[in-house]
């Protein structure tokens, strides 16, 4: 999990991208006031399961599926603490050094792949690794 | 010289940091005007105002500093007045409507909470749930990895079934936050998320619902969920009943084409 405390003062701009819709899309807005002009503005919009959707991705998944199995056993659960957890716990450049390290390497390629195609100029995602921060 | 409003909230006007500026280029030094019991946070508005990030920082910035101390009605980002007096005018004519609003919100501030999958995690899930998925992979495994066709066949049901889990997850998320809210909003979608949920809640009960986030974080390790709060409550400022401006809840992101 992560926390952004929304009351950074000065030049924190980290958390910027995580609220732009709410700041574009929300809040009052009052007949009698003119509205800045928003073309021009590019929100993320894009449908990262498209870019995902295509063949490429499904031969990485198919890939990632086979290492999957040959690292964690035929039979475990869903749960498997032993490597769920590690992932959780970790940022996307931990795991790819973990016990999953060619499956995940290859899953994490292929959404990191539909991500960056998303991603936009100018507005500064932070998909990629989301490290767990201990909230203050 | 037209104003350029971040929010409205209740006199006493708030403390303002010494030196608080607002949008533009140079940053427009932020003020407060007041009227019947009501206080706008304003600034000047520069001529050739953009929805630049610089801009959109500085409109959430001075909100959140506000916010940090009381209950406001953030401003949809780019709201201009005219002058101060138009702003002064429509603070006296909605006085009602606005102090309305300021007691409803009263002590609440909005958390965003946005989840996406771990890949790792829901593909052990899927891989799990669905028996035929799983020995499809281990036939293809037994054949040294499948052919072309193989595995496109695999992958292709793969991501549908990984995609056939975000609802599925999106409601789990909500059932775990919602007893904690006021209200719940969902946020508009973007690219990389699941869901995107706004809750209004209690200030004393961002605590418990940073709880409830951690533990949905440990006991559903396919979600990656991201915390924003507080914020001033941009998704609750309108009523959600049938009565809001139906332009609020149903106005899309002027981009999403």
């Amino acid at each position: 999990m992560t926390v952004a405390p929304a009351q950074q003062q000065g030049g924190g701009t980290g958390n910027l991208y995580d609220v732009l819709e709410l700041v574009l899309d929300r809040g009052l807005v009052i007949d009698a006031f003119v509205r800045v002009s928003l073309v021009g503005i590019e929100i993320l919009k894009i449908d990262v399961r498209v870019v995902v959707a295509s063949v490429d991705t499904y031969l990485k998944f198919a890939e990632a599926c086979n290492r999957l199995d040959l690292e964690s056993g035929r039979n475990k659960s869903p749960g498997l603490p032993d490597v769920v957890g590690q992932v959780t716990e970790s940022g996307a450049q931990a795991k790819t050094k973990g016990a999953l390290s060619g499956a995940a390497q290859t899953v994490s390629d292929a959404f990191q792949q539909a991500r960056d195609e998303s991603q936009e100029s100018g507005t500064r995602r932070r998909t990629a690794p989301r490290k767990k921060e201990e909230r203050e | 010289m037209s104003t350029y409003v971040y929010g409205i909230t209740r006199t006493p006007a708030p403390p303002l940091r010494d030196g608080l500026t607002g949008v533009g280029d140079p940053p427009r030094p932020v003020r407060v005007l007041q009227r019947d019991g009501l206080v706008a946070v304003v600034s000047d508005a520069p001529a050739d105002l953009r929805p630049k990030r610089r801009e959109l920082l500085a409109h959430q910035q001075v909100l959140a500093q506000v916010n940090a101390e009381r209950v406001v009605l953030p401003m949809r980002f780019g709201s201009v007045s005219d002058d101060d007096s138009t702003v002064g005018e429509v603070l006296v004519e909605r006085a009602e409507h606005f102090l309305e609003r300021l007691d409803t919100l009263e002590g609440k501030v909005e958390y965003n909470i946005k989840a996406s999958h771990d890949q790792e995690a829901v593909l052990h899930i899927v891989l799990a749930e669905q028996p035929e998925l799983r020995a499809e992979s281990e036939a293809n495994r037994a054949a040294g990895g499948g052919s072309y066709e193989q595995k496109l066949a695999l992958g292709e049901k793969v991501a549908r079934a990984v995609k056939a889990r975000e609802p599925v997850d999106a409601a789990l998320l909500r059932r775990a936050l919602e007893p904690l809210a006021a209200e719940v909003s969902e946020g508009p979608q973007s690219a990389g998320w699941l869901t995107n949920l706004s809750v209004l809640v209690e200030r004393e009960a961002a605590d418990e619902l940073l709880a409830a986030v951690e533990e949905l974080d440990t006991s559903a390790p396919q979600l990656e969920l991201k915390v924003n709060g507080p914020l001033p409550p941009y998704s609750f400022v309108e009523k959600t009943d049938a009565s809001a401006d139906p332009a609020a809840g149903a106005r899309t992101a002027p981009a999403a084409g």
